[in-house]
């Protein structure tokens, strides 16, 4: 076993596990809390970017163009300075909080549009059928175009939820203690490049795997299957 | 009024330093969407022969750059493997930064060129091979120059994450636009928003247009349905 020692030391790794298992619930945690606050805000996003009313949407459309057009890195840094200016408590908030509002703000574009998209993916037929058949317009809602925009707008909110997963890592340079910070916290400490951040990709990869595998189990669900039906 | 003539001299002094880390940030994700491009070809087309090892192989590798952070494999190809001890994986930061954009754009490329194959109707390689070519042959003249039309406005979207990921490049200290913010930030700390903010300005109207492309070329050659993030 000498040789595998040599390559990957495993005993180190395991002195660090505890270090890495807050790290991977750090990730979890600061990733729920974005992915609900983005996804509420997203919809209001997204019927805001519908209206017909341009003091409401030209304004949005500024702010999705502006975000998707600039790094996250650079909008992590001007929220890091720029929000204790801002805010009269922003004095008041740690990094965490701060890199949460960061990332929040980064992704409520991708969540609004998605969820615009979804909405414009129902067909305009089904609703006037809907209405046609003698469904009241809250029961088209509810039972024809909800569902099937549902449907269509979750496998890409996943998708997107792996993104964020993987951008809370840039947290780590405003010095939010997640994943990323538990493998440059055993760099510092021990100062081998392989196993800190070997252990760290494969710690990315396994949160990765869970998402896939749960998008697996959604997509079979929604896709409803002709043997699942009953 | 004070105030405008002091922001002004801040935008007199440093555009040139900032326009020489722009040129920077240019020339990486040229030269790495470049590299990927043609990776991520390669890739792409053998994903669509479907040899079974084969495809499971390029699937593994899809999700091994897709399913962990950019940074991380940033800090893997520059840290981790010089400890190989093989001489020409020795890199400077320069070539890091090139090597991880490069394998980090392939595997973007790698899915739009496999999507907008498939995306070409099976009629039409029937067709060709009906008429006597080989495969390759269909590949040649009829499947590529149809596929490739349709990968246009993903690329182009392609291109806006390689440009905004060279931000992240700024942490192992290549002076592209971030790196170079940063340290204008050490000569004037005063003035953190308003540098920030400038260098964002420069990153908006560097990928904005790029963007505008995107969406233009999805009118004109039409959409294969793949979404990037």
């Amino acid at each position: 076993m000498g040789w595998l020692q040599s390559v990957f030391n495993f005993r180190i790794v395991s002195q660090y596990w505890e270090v890495f298992a807050q790290g991977i619930v750090n990730t979890i945690l600061i990733s729920a809390v974005c992915l609900i606050l983005s996804l509420s805000l997203g919809i209001l996003v997204a019927l805001g970017r519908r209206s017909s009313n341009p003091l409401i949407w030209r304004p949005l459309a500024v702010y999705i163009q502006a975000i998707r057009s600039t790094p996250l890195l650079i909008q992590i840094y001007l929220i890091y300075y720029g929000l204790p200016a801002l805010l009269p408590f922003g004095n008041f908030l740690n990094e965490t909080q701060t890199g949460i509002i960061a990332l929040t703000i980064h992704t409520t574009p991708y969540m609004g549009e998605i969820i615009r998209a979804g909405l414009e993916s129902v067909h305009r037929g089904q609703i006037e059928g809907a209405l046609s058949v003698g469904m009241t317009p809250r029961q088209t809602m509810t039972n024809v175009v909800l569902p099937q925009a549902i449907a269509n707008v979750v496998p890409p909110l996943l998708g997107q939820t792996a993104v964020l997963i993987k951008d809370t890592s840039l947290l780590s340079i405003i010095a939010v203690f997640e994943l990323m910070g538990a493998g440059l916290r055993m760099f510092s400490e021990t100062v081998i490049a392989t196993e800190s951040y070997v252990t760290t990709a494969v710690c990315y990869l396994a949160i990765y795997a869970m998402m896939l595998g749960l998008s697996g189990l959604v997509q079979r669900k929604l896709g409803g299957s002709a043997w699942q039906e009953n | 009024m004070e105030w405008f003539a002091h922001k002004w001299d801040i935008i007199d002094q440093l555009t040139p330093f900032l326009l020489q880390g722009l040129w920077t940030t240019f020339k990486i994700s040229i030269v790495a969407i470049f590299f990927g491009s043609i990776l991520g070809f390669v890739l792409g087309v053998l994903k669509t022969l479907q040899i079974y090892p084969l495809e499971k192989l390029i699937n593994t590798y899809l999700h091994l750059l897709r399913g962990s952070p950019y940074l991380v494999q940033l800090y893997i190809v520059y840290f981790v493997f010089p400890s190989f001890n093989i001489s020409w994986l020795n890199f400077d930061s320069f070539t890091a930064a090139v090597v991880s954009l490069s394998l980090y754009t392939s595997s973007y490329v790698t899915e739009i060129v496999a999507s907008a194959i498939f995306a070409v109707p099976t009629g039409q390689s029937e067709a060709s091979r009906s008429v006597g070519m080989t495969k390759a042959q269909a590949y040649r003249y009829v499947i590529l120059p149809q596929a490739l039309k349709m990968t246009i406005p993903p690329m182009a979207s392609v291109y806006v994450i390689v440009i905004k990921s060279t931000a992240v490049l700024s942490v192992i200290g290549i002076a592209e636009l971030t790196r170079q913010g940063e340290v204008a930030i050490m000569r004037m700390p005063g003035d953190i928003m308003f540098i920030y903010s400038l260098i964002a300005i420069f990153y908006f109207f560097y990928c904005f247009p790029v963007l505008r492309f995107s969406k233009w070329a999805e009118t004109r050659f039409g959409s294969i349905g793949i979404d990037l993030k």
